[in-house]
């Protein structure tokens, strides 16, 4: 790291007088350095959600709340601020790949990540990417990808953001971010920490949530600099912490605790031809938790994972409507800790995507991908989406695609249990999708088809008298799933709607019953106004009824409501108060069985932009 | 504690005393309670699940019922049920997570008291009219286990012992309270409490990670270890036999005697030898079963399959002069162990 920030150093005060020359075909390469491209460009028949800044910045703190507001992403938090599994279309947390500008960061340990040890305010946007994305986006990428993209503005500016909250629950945060874009240079840097005892009372009961104070703090610096007409240089680096204690439920207690540290580094240089662009990225995951069964002894367990990855991309247009990708990436991953033997895997993978678009009405884009990993066998896997545009607002899109997810070191090497001859679950599904676009409206509707075999699950050995993972169960998902957004403007008053809603039927194969905790439906309602510079919002979430081991869960309604006002002074400086009611109608809920959430809570935030 | 609760210790020992007469008279007894005449199937459900319950199946197996507890006192029973200890007409239901105990009526199942207090506690047993709770403290620190100490007649914790690294399976002979310590290879020693005295009275050395207990006809008490089956003299505490399971047993559990024999459950098969054995059979007698627990009496099997622990596991009975399955029922997540009331 230190010698990555040495490097930038030295380029940065070799090259000012060099960059003012640049600066007009930086506007050129604006959309080039907006990472993770692939993305938006080669997954038309792909339905994709993207939340923008203002909705990031209206939510609390804490990315679970964001995206199960604001997406049909289903998650199973285990009391509030603790463990928090998305689930797209009723498949697994594991099955859930998140992109971190570009870069799958699944943990290498169990498969998943934990959105309640994710940073919720240092991301330009968040990118819900719905379907099967093994062939771009790896292992794990089954039900969707969630992409979380820090982006640069090479426009002269220079702003900061100073941010102070307090809530309910003794919840404080903090956030600095600053921005700024001078010549060939732009960047950013922000720090957020937030803090709360989360000790809530859990209604209709003398309880409170006890054991379920957390605190993270993530520190986030990305760089971009444009150091030839031909040539862009960006780096991303985050360091997030957490130390959270794991709450209690109704009935069984609990003093443990769980320490968190991530490591995200990743340089990338860009260089852009007439007809060929190329990208050569070097990244390093650092993952690392610390397992206190009790915070009142030291003693803890621990799992450390370390992946070092460079990664390729060269497109080649062979004209505007024919372009060829070819991806390589090679990773070596070691993994440390005290339930295993200190694992090590090599991973290579290639990856083809041919783009093409006929007419200006008709794209479709043919995708394969073939995983070279040590200690399995990795399927070959392919995608093919179509989006044909038949009348002005009305575009249909439709995809197919073979994804897989790889065993972790959990499942493999963990001692004793571990399973060296485990093989990648596999998926194939099918999406067809319905758009219709509108000046003020939106609307997207999406039914899709899910096949999964070969899942990891963990079963009791009764040979060998303890646990281990075997390529057990199968499943089929199916549904549907709309998304509508509104935008009315009448003079200064401008309404805003969103809404999605997903019905989503699942089946264990060999146990013919549907998977535990996937809500048949799920619908959330966001609807905010604003007047001048007075914004009023209201968000509802109907999560139904899920299947739990041997019981249900009751389904629940939520709703949030959140006022902001913003104060401009002659200069640069803007005062904006936000205040937020979370559970308005303080509603008792519980998204996993008998550990239930916040009853109603309050939040004011203070924020300074200059 | 409540009126309620008074009434129904009042009533308990009311219970007693008819019980106690109505074995002398001829005549036909007043029923003690719903679950009177039949066995309990204990689930310790999932852990952190709460889903901790309590089956009950008459002796006959016309009539089953699960979630006896919550049915009976409309509230849940809680999280990883332990062990069943009974004694006079209550059972003490030991809630390894939830750090309580649940002190019920044995054949009504109507609640009388909850002890609370606990720290990981496993298993009880009664001596002199107080009850040994074995306390695990925090997994990993090997200096926080002990006994609790209950009286009963308060339900309250009296006292602690110290005890050595992960006690676990108590047993209760005249005076003393012998206590397995080290599950999971952690350990290899019986703690040996003098209940008189509630004092630490002697340390037994024995085979790793002790398992199970049984007193066999003459009274000497057989520990099952991870290697071995050792008998105690439990008037000396000399260790006057040592029997090596042998290479291919492993992951032995669930001593039970029955009829001059013991049974034994490892690695998917049941293992029977005469109280007279001096070597461990090589042959099973049972096999390509998958028990998660295991109980003997009067010549049959009680075996429960907790399957993939998220599915309703079974209870199934064996006919040992046959060794054939003789019943199956369904019943409910991760059923645990058998109790005969």
């Amino acid at each position: 790291m230190k010698q990555i920030t040495l490097f930038f150093l030295s380029l940065l005060f070799g090259s000012i007088v060099q960059a003012q020359t640049l600066i007009d075909s930086i506007q050129q390469l604006d959309e080039v350095v907006l990472s993770d491209v692939k993305l938006k460009r080669y997954a038309n028949g792909y339905k994709l959600t993207i939340l923008s800044d203002s909705i990031l910045r209206k939510n609390n703190t804490s990315l679970t709340d964001v995206l199960r507001f604001n997406s049909n992403i289903y998650f199973k938090e285990s009391g509030f601020g603790m463990v928090s599994s998305p689930s797209f279309r009723g498949t697994n947390a594991s099955q859930t790949a998140v992109i971190w500008n570009g870069i799958n960061i699944n943990s290498q340990l169990n498969g998943q990540v934990d959105f309640n040890i994710m940073s919720s305010s240092n991301y330009n946007t968040i990118s819900i990417r719905s379907g099967g994305g093994s062939v771009q986006y790896g292992s794990g990428a089954i039900g969707g990808s969630i992409h979380l993209s820090n982006d640069f503005d090479f426009k002269k500016h220079f702003n900061h953001t100073v941010q102070l909250g307090y809530g309910s629950f003794n919840t404080k945060n903090i956030n600095y971010k600053t921005s700024f874009g001078h010549g060939a240079w732009s960047g950013n840097f922000g720090v957020a920490y937030v803090d709360s005892e989360n000790d809530y009372k859990f209604l209709g009961t003398d309880k409170r949530n006890e054991n379920g104070a957390f605190n993270n703090l993530d520190i986030n610096l990305n760089l971009g600099f444009v150091f030839s007409t031909k040539d862009v240089l960006k780096l991303h680096h985050q360091n997030f912490r957490s130390d959270r204690e794991f709450s209690s439920t109704l009935l069984a207690s609990s003093n443990s605790k769980y320490e968190s540290e991530d490591y995200r580094s990743m340089v990338e240089w860009i260089h852009i031809e007439d007809n060929y662009t190329s990208s050569l990225k070097a990244v390093h995951l650092q993952e690392q938790f610390k397992y206190f069964e009790s915070k009142f002894f030291d003693d803890f367990s621990k799992g450390q994972a370390n992946t070092w990855m460079l990664k390729y991309h060269y497109k080649r247009e062979f004209s505007k409507r024919l372009k060829l990708n070819l991806i390589a990436d090679y990773s070596y991953i070691t993994g440390e800790g005290n339930s295993f033997n200190d694992p090590k895997r090599n991973a290579f993978s290639a990856t083809v995507v041919l783009s093409h678009r006929p007419t200006a009405k008709l794209q479709y884009n043919l995708n394969a991908r073939k995983d070279v990993i040590s200690d399995f066998e990795s399927p070959l896997v392919f995608s093919g989406d179509v989006s044909y545009q038949f009348f002005k607002p009305y575009t249909l899109k439709f995809n197919a695609s073979k994804n897989f997810r790889v065993p972790t070191f959990n499942d493999l090497y963990w001692n004793p249990g571990g399973n060296l001859d485990l093989k990648p679950e596999e998926s194939y599904q099918l999406d067809l999708g319905h758009e219709l676009r509108f000046k003020n409206m939106d609307f997207k509707l999406n039914t899709f088809y899910i096949e999964t075999s070969d899942l990891i699950q963990w079963r009791p050995n009764a040979i060998l008298g303890y646990w281990s993972p075997v390529n057990i169960a199968s499943a089929k998902h199916y549904g549907f799933e709309t998304e509508l957004g509104v935008t009315q403007q009448i003079k200064k008053h401008t309404l805003f709607l969103t809404t999605s809603y997903s019905y989503t039927k699942t089946e264990d194969i060999e146990k013919q019953q549907p998977l535990f905790y996937v809500p048949v439906h799920k619908t959330n309602v966001s609807l905010s106004y604003t007047y001048k510079t007075f914004t009023a919002f209201y968000q509802h979430l109907y999560n139904g009824e899920v299947d739990i081991i041997g019981n249900t869960l009751d389904g629940f309604d939520v709703g949030n409501l959140g006022l902001s006002y913003t104060i401009k002074t002659k200069n640069k400086m803007r005062y904006i108060t936000d205040f937020r009611i979370n559970n308005i109608y303080n509603s008792y809920y519980e998204n996993v069985a008998l550990r239930p959430m916040p009853n109603r809570n309050f939040n004011i935030k203070l924020t300074l932009k200059f | 504690m409540t009126i309620k609760k008074l009434y129904l210790i009042v009533l308990s020992i009311a219970f007693i005393f008819t019980s106690c007469s109505s074995d002398d008279d001829a005549g036909t007894p007043e029923p003690l309670g719903n679950y009177e005449n039949g066995i309990f199937v204990l689930h310790e459900g999932n852990f952190f699940g709460g889903n901790a319950s309590v089956s009950y199946i008459s002796n006959d197996f016309q009539t089953v019922e699960n979630n006896v507890f919550s049915s009976v006192n409309l509230t849940s029973l809680g999280d990883t049920a332990q062990s069943i200890t009974f004694n006079g007409n209550l059972a003490y239901i030991i809630l390894n997570v939830s750090n309580t105990i649940e002190v019920v009526n044995r054949y009504t199942f109507e609640s009388v008291a909850t002890i609370t207090g606990f720290s990981s506690p496993r298993y009880m047993a009664i001596s002199n009219g107080k009850g040994y709770v074995s306390n695990w403290g925090e997994f990993t620190p090997s200096d926080d286990d002990y006994i609790a100490i209950i009286d009963l007649s308060t339900y309250s914790i009296i006292d602690t012992i110290s005890s050595s690294y992960l006690p676990n399976e108590v047993i209760a002979v005249g005076d003393k309270v012998y206590v397995a310590t080290g599950i999971y290879g952690n350990g290899n020693e019986l703690n040996v409490i003098n209940t008189q005295t509630d004092e630490l009275e002697d340390n037994i050395t024995v085979g790793n990670s002790p398992d199970s207990f049984q007193l066999d006809s003459d009274g000497d008490l057989w520990v099952l270890s991870s290697e071995n089956l050792i008998e105690i003299d439990t008037d000396t505490d000399l260790i006057s036999q040592t029997i090596s399971l042998g290479a291919a047993i492993s992951s032995a559990s669930d001593l039970n005697f029955d009829n001059g024999n013991f049974y034994i459950y490892a690695g998917g098969s049941v293992y029977k030898m005469a109280e007279t054995a001096t070597t461990f059979p090589t042959a099973s007698e049972i096999s390509g079963v998958n028990f998660y627990g295991m109980s003997v009496r009067d010549g049959f099997l009680y075996g429960l399959d907790a399957g993939d622990f998220a599915s309703n596991g079974e209870l199934k009975v064996y006919d040992l002069s046959t060794n054939s399955q003789s019943q199956l029922f369904t019943l409910n997540i991760i059923p645990s162990a058998v109790y005969f009331n």
